[in-house]
């Protein structure tokens, strides 16, 4: 790879953009070597150049200082808290809503006192009410039966009415 | 993601990011806080890290991004500043070290003085070493156009080395 003619292929294929990345390191490295050829001399500034900004880099404090800006920001103990206090006010929420919806049902059912009292406590009374409401049941009964009665006239009436019709059909 | 791995994953890129925004931006200072702002940017966003293929690639972006909306911001070119500060080492003379200075300036401008995305092709593909589809990834370019930029920015240099050369100005 280092023969003189070799590199001049390589470099001109490197100026066409001919040229593989291993192709252009192998540039890289031959031209930070010794005994570069005079007609070689202005590539090799070139690459010279390009090794020495691969050299530029950030102060050696820079990566702790970011690293404590980033914890500052968002970082390990201060996210849980943060998350903490969300979940905490969330809970908080929904305890102030529980209690509030509680009292509020208290006072409903303290405004609205239950009419309807039970009567099992006293079974002379309750053998009444039964019979009280038995007999409403057994009257609305009886007047739906007559009711009834009367729509069974009607189906009568209208088979009679179908009979004559097929009478008269078939003469 | 936690720090330790935020740190493992994302802060070996610090220095590319550097680079790259020293190169758009032309100032160490703006570089520096161009970096912290793209790991801070990062790192809020940690959640979603893994659903990012190439997050070195798409950290250049960022980087490539805040820069340019900073130098929107100040509404300024980069080449004002951008070789300064630039430092020769090695085992040289006095005189080697003041030429190869000297040549590592004039080739800083040279650079500089290249259309925008010329410039920041040759950076990706000649000082980092990235690949065709990696810089079409971070500059959002499709891949002729990476490799459009990246000769016309090779026979640039080469024309203006060759000029320098003919003048006896290197």
């Amino acid at each position: 790879m280092d023969s003189r003619n070799q590199i001049g292929d390589l470099l001109e294929r490197y100026w066409k953009c001919e040229t593989s990345l291993e192709e252009e390191q192998a540039l890289h490295s031959y031209f930070q070597g010794e005994n570069i050829p005079a007609d070689l001399q202005e590539a090799a500034r070139l690459f010279q150049f390009f090794e020495m900004e691969k050299q530029k880099k950030l102060e050696e404090n820079f990566e702790p200082a970011v690293t404590k800006e980033l914890q500052r920001r968002r970082g390990g103990k201060i996210i849980s808290l943060v998350t903490m206090t969300q979940v905490a006010r969330i809970a908080a929420g929904v305890l102030v809503l529980v209690v509030a919806t509680f009292f509020v049902r208290q006072e409903i059912r303290k405004s609205y006192p239950q009419e309807v009292q039970d009567t099992y406590t006293d079974p002379q009374l309750a053998f009444e009410e039964t019979k009280k409401a038995l007999q409403m049941i057994g009257n609305t009964f009886g007047k739906a039966r007559h009711e009834a009665s009367k729509i069974k006239m009607f189906n009568e009436a209208e088979k009679k009415i179908q009979g004559k019709a097929a009478d008269k059909t078939s003469i | 993601m936690n720090l330790q791995t935020f740190q493992d994953r994302v802060f070996p890129v610090k220095n590319k990011l550097f680079r790259f925004a020293f190169r758009l931006l032309g100032s160490s200072d703006d570089a520096k806080d161009v970096v912290q702002e793209v790991l801070i940017k990062v790192w809020s966003g940690r959640e979603q890290l893994d659903q990012i293929q190439n997050m070195e690639a798409w950290c250049m972006r960022v980087t490539r991004n805040l820069s340019l909306d900073r130098l929107r911001a100040q509404q300024r070119r980069p080449e004002e500043s951008i070789e300064r500060g630039l430092y020769v080492q090695g085992d040289h003379s006095p005189l080697e070290s003041v030429e190869l200075s000297e040549s590592m300036k004039r080739i800083g401008e040279l650079m500089a003085s290249l259309p925008d995305k010329q410039r920041q092709v040759m950076h990706l593909r000649d000082v980092e070493g990235y690949s065709y589809q990696e810089i079409a990834d971070i500059l959002e370019l499709d891949m002729n156009q990476v490799k459009v930029n990246l000769f016309r920015a090779r026979q640039s240099v080469r024309e203006q080395l060759q000029k320098i050369s003919a003048y006896g100005l290197s």
